[in-house]
């Protein structure tokens, strides 16, 4: 027994990857989940994590489903898919994009990912040549911040300003970017801050883009998720301006995040991103990396053409109340201020005034506490790169967020300080 | 047919190829401003070595002139035909878990827990140090748990063992990750036996995993006990783990029994791969698993297991529709569907090899009894003006639209694969074009030189 374990083995782990893993949003639900009081019998309230397809509000269309046990049962999909994906559903998916855009999108363009998580590894892992840095935004969705961790790809942050409703500060981004620098990440609607952008903003953010020669990875995953007067703006119409990287995905949409179907699409009408030498490396990354689930692909075109637009609408309803309750039910609270009410998304930011509170130092102390007096789940700004603040999900039942928020309140109250 | 019925559909050339140097710089149109992205260097060594790009070149090479359809005998996957289908439990099982609603959700980054749990139980039927779900890690397909083991043990110098022949996605990712490889043989005189002594010549202190697949694709063998625990203790000595790649465990149909490597963990740190894809003819699923036998517990105080915890929580999830599945999908696995499967797939060995009698420039050294190819020899002393075994493949693919594997992407010059996980009647079919083509490439006899000359004058 002995033996072994003295021995000297030859193999250790990845130190990259622990670094690139220090404080990941799991890390930090998990973190407060272990603060969770087990003796308190009320359910956990989760307003940490964007997923609302457990609860019976958001299940997802019959229709979609159906679509997928069909595909499943022609037998026809069990295969190997192709390279970016069946035809017939790159087909479909271009369609389906296009829809929304003054153009049509070929194609050949839509490269099929493993949700939109594979499409951030695989474009962060690409671009990422020695001595390259990227622009991501503060706050951030930490998905970008750790992938480009691990390849090593040095990661320089511009603000969202929250006293412009979460516009993106442009001269940030031209102080910051140098020769070396090879894009900039926009999440559009917003995770975490919940806006929707201008499009006379995104054409400047475009045009900047463009002035200091890098591409904009936009992603739109949150597209349709859109509830207020803001019409959303797809990066897409200013792929003249600058080339575009547009991910997205079924699974807000759908409320399907564990389907694992999302997409890449490489809108470059100047071929800048071909004649790089990108697309290339792009293809030939995804030649070696795994491929989303084939009957899920082949079930694609009914799982948009099948589900009725009665369904869409209903769900944003939904999620539009609950921005609302949101939004109201933070007013109430003395500790918390949220500068813009959320129009996108399914999270809003909201700024911690530490100030009022007694016995609380930061957001992750407050979160935890939260966690193990209330059994409320909210993420800690820092996990976001934004400290002090709180995101908080409101894409839930619409029951589960009025309960959460008594316990918010409750919590707010006992923690005050008092005043003599 | 439509263009999606045929059977290799599937595989899609892709519409742009480019084999320029990446560049970091370009000019745009007018010159307004110099691009600073381009393509990856890393990225286009590590996809040098993959099989789709040498397919695709064969699909190429055939013609519609050539009134024959197509047989693609050079690439593996079995699903497309319906002799090989899916069992209902497994189709069930999705299909249940879809219309519950089970499905849609995130999961955890190692997997959903009855997965893991139902993981660790069909693995643990065969070994003495029993798995817990807590040593079992979920992947989108086998190919996925390669991508995230070499992530995890890649570090400066390290280098890694790989078997040739071989299967290219290691050498892929192996570049990918930064891992220097180095390769170790497999004996075709010793019915591909790991060469041993050159596994040691070849590791040094900068050596960190031996790979070894078994079953053995390409080569079809199944190792023995006593050489499967040779390897434990020549990786023991060596101070390095073994990675087992054992997807084809339900894909055998000769008389040795296959034995999991985990069973000599106790001698070496094993870490498994595997998945449904094969057993259950099923790579469109994308389900694999990482499983970390180590009784001994190295893999966490050298922490590799908290490597492969942190990718895993920054790495694509499988779809959570079949992990919850899973355990139906295990725990209904049906003896009689693998014996039917494994019986046509034995069928196909012998009459491919019982047709290549007939064909002394292709020749099968050992018959198959696992997974779903067949290596032979190329005998190319028996033919005129083929060079090697990618022009034989070209030359085969351009006169018979049959396309057969070259030896040279596995890492085998001069030998050919044919996959055998087709239907019958394609294979004979293969077979009588092979022969035909051979036929008339052969080199000419000294009397049939003779009697041709005697013509001319």
């Amino acid at each position: 027994m002995g033996e072994i374990g003295a021995k000297r083995w030859n193999f250790g782990a990845n130190e990259v990857v622990e670094d690139a893993c220090s404080q990941t949003v799991r890390d930090f639900l998990n973190l407060l989940v272990d603060n969770l009081d087990r003796n308190d019998a009320r359910p956990v309230i989760p307003l940490g994590l964007g997923d609302p397809s457990p609860f019976p509000s958001f299940r997802t269309d019959p229709a979609a489903v159906e679509a997928v046990c069909e595909a499943l049962r022609s037998s026809k999909f069990n295969h190997y898919p192709s390279l970016s994906g069946l035809p017939l559903t790159r087909k479909a998916v271009a369609e389906y994009l296009s829809r929304d855009l003054s153009y049509h999108i070929s194609p050949d363009d839509v490269h099929l990912t493993v949700g939109c998580h594979q499409a951030i590894e695989i474009l962060i892992s690409t671009l990422a040549v020695p001595g390259a840095n990227i622009l991501l935004p503060r706050p951030t969705y930490p998905m970008y911040d750790s992938r480009a961790s691990l390849s090593q790809l040095e990661i320089r942050r511009y603000d969202l300003l929250p006293e412009n409703g979460w516009e993106v500060d442009l001269n940030a981004i031209e102080a910051l970017a140098d020769d070396k620098t090879v894009a900039l990440v926009l999440i559009n609607p917003c995770n975490p801050c919940g806006n929707v952008f201008l499009r006379q903003h995104l054409q400047k953010i475009a045009e900047t883009a463009s002035k200091l020669g890098i591409l904009v990875i936009a992603d739109e995953v949150y597209k349709d998720i859109v509830f207020g007067d803001k019409p959303f703006v797809s990066m897409a119409e200013f792929a003249e301006i600058v080339p575009v990287m547009m991910l997205g995905a079924i699974s807000k949409r759908w409320f399907v995040p564990g389907w694992r179907f999302g997409w890449m699409v490489t809108l470059d009408p100047h071929n800048i991103m071909k004649d790089s030498g990108l697309v290339g490396s792009l293809v030939n990354v995804l030649n070696m990396s795994t491929d989303t689930t084939t009957f899920i692909q082949g079930a694609i075109p009914d799982i948009i053409g099948k589900t009725k637009e009665e369904f869409f609408s209903s769900k944003l309803g939904t999620l539009r109340e609950c921005a609302e309750t949101c939004y109201e039910e933070i007013k109430k609270i003395p500790c918390i201020t949220c500068p813009y009410k959320p129009e996108g998304s399914m999270f809003t930011m909201v700024k911690l005034d530490l100030s009022m509170l007694e016995d609380i130092s930061d957001d992750l102390e407050f979160c935890c506490k939260l966690a193990k007096e209330e059994s409320l789940i909210i993420l800690p700004g820092r996990a976001v790169a934004l400290k002090n603040w709180l995101r908080i999900t409101f894409a839930v039942e619409l029951e589960v967020l009025r309960d959460g928020f008594v316990r918010l309140n409750n919590f707010a109250q006992r923690h005050s300080k008092k005043k003599t | 047919m439509s263009e999606e019925q045929q059977p290799h559909a599937n595989l899609v050339v892709p519409t742009f190829r480019t084999e320029k140097e990446p560049k970091t710089q370009t000019q745009n149109g007018n010159g307004r401003s110099v691009w600073r992205f381009g393509g990856s260097e890393k990225a286009a060594e590590a996809s040098t070595v993959t099989l789709r790009g040498v397919i695709f070149m064969l699909f190429d090479n055939c013609s519609k002139d050539v009134k024959k359809t197509v047989l693609p005998l050079g690439h593996g996957d079995p699903s497309v035909y319906s002799c090989f289908r899916t069992c209902i439990e497994a189709e069930d099982a999705v299909v249940d878990v879809l219309r519950s609603g089970k499905g849609n959700s995130y999961g955890p980054g190692a997997g959903i827990p009855p997965a893991r749990r139902a993981v660790a139980d069909y693995l643990n039927g065969d070994l003495p140090n029993k798995l817990s779900p807590d040593d079992i890690f979920l992947t989108a397909g086998c190919n996925q748990g390669i991508e995230i083991v070499f992530e995890s043990l890649a570090r400066p110098s390290a280098n890694i063992l790989l078997p040739r022949p071989g299967f290219p996605h290691y050498d892929a990712r192996a570049v990918y990750s930064g891992l220097e490889i180095r390769k170790f043989d497999l004996l075709p005189d010793r019915e591909w036996e790991i060469d041993l002594e050159g596994v040691e010549s070849i590791a040094d202190e900068n050596t960190v995993a031996i790979v070894v697949i078994n079953p053995n694709n390409p080569c079809g063998n199944v190792y023995s006990h006593d050489h499967l625990k040779k390897v434990a203790e020549t990786a023991r000595k060596l101070g390095i783990m073994v990675i087992t790649d054992e997807v084809y465990d339900r894909t055998i149909f000769g008389d040795n029994p296959f034995v999991p490597m985990g069973k000599f963990a106790s001698i070496v740190p094993v870490l498994t791969l595997g998945g449904i894809s094969k057993g259950w003819v099923v790579p469109g699923w994308k389900l694999g698993w990482i499983a970390l036998n180590d009784p001994e517990g190295v893999f966490e105080y050298t922490k590799v297991t908290q490597s492969i915890k942190q990718n895993l929580d920054i790495t694509p999830d499988p779809s959570t529709i079949i992990q919850v599945a899973l355990p139906e999908i295990l725990e209904k696995a049906d003896k009689k569907f693998f014996a039917k499967k494994n019986k046509i797939l034995k069928h196909n060995v012998d009459l491919v090899c019982d047709r290549l009698k007939d064909i002394p420039c292709v020749v099968c050294p050992k018959k198959p009894e696992s997974c779903t190819y067949l290596l032979t020899k190329l005998e190319l002393s028996l033919l005129e003006n083929i060079k090697d075994d990618i022009d034989f493949c070209v030359k085969l693919a351009r006169e018979e639209n049959l396309v057969l594997l070259p030896g040279e992407a596995l890492g085998l010059k001069n030998w050919m694969r044919i996959t055998i996980g087709v239907e019958a009647h394609m294979l004979e079919d293969a077979l009588e074009r092979l022969k035909g083509f051979c036929a008339r490439h052969a080199k000419k006899t000294e009397t049939e030189t003779e009697s041709l000359e005697a013509l001319k004058l």
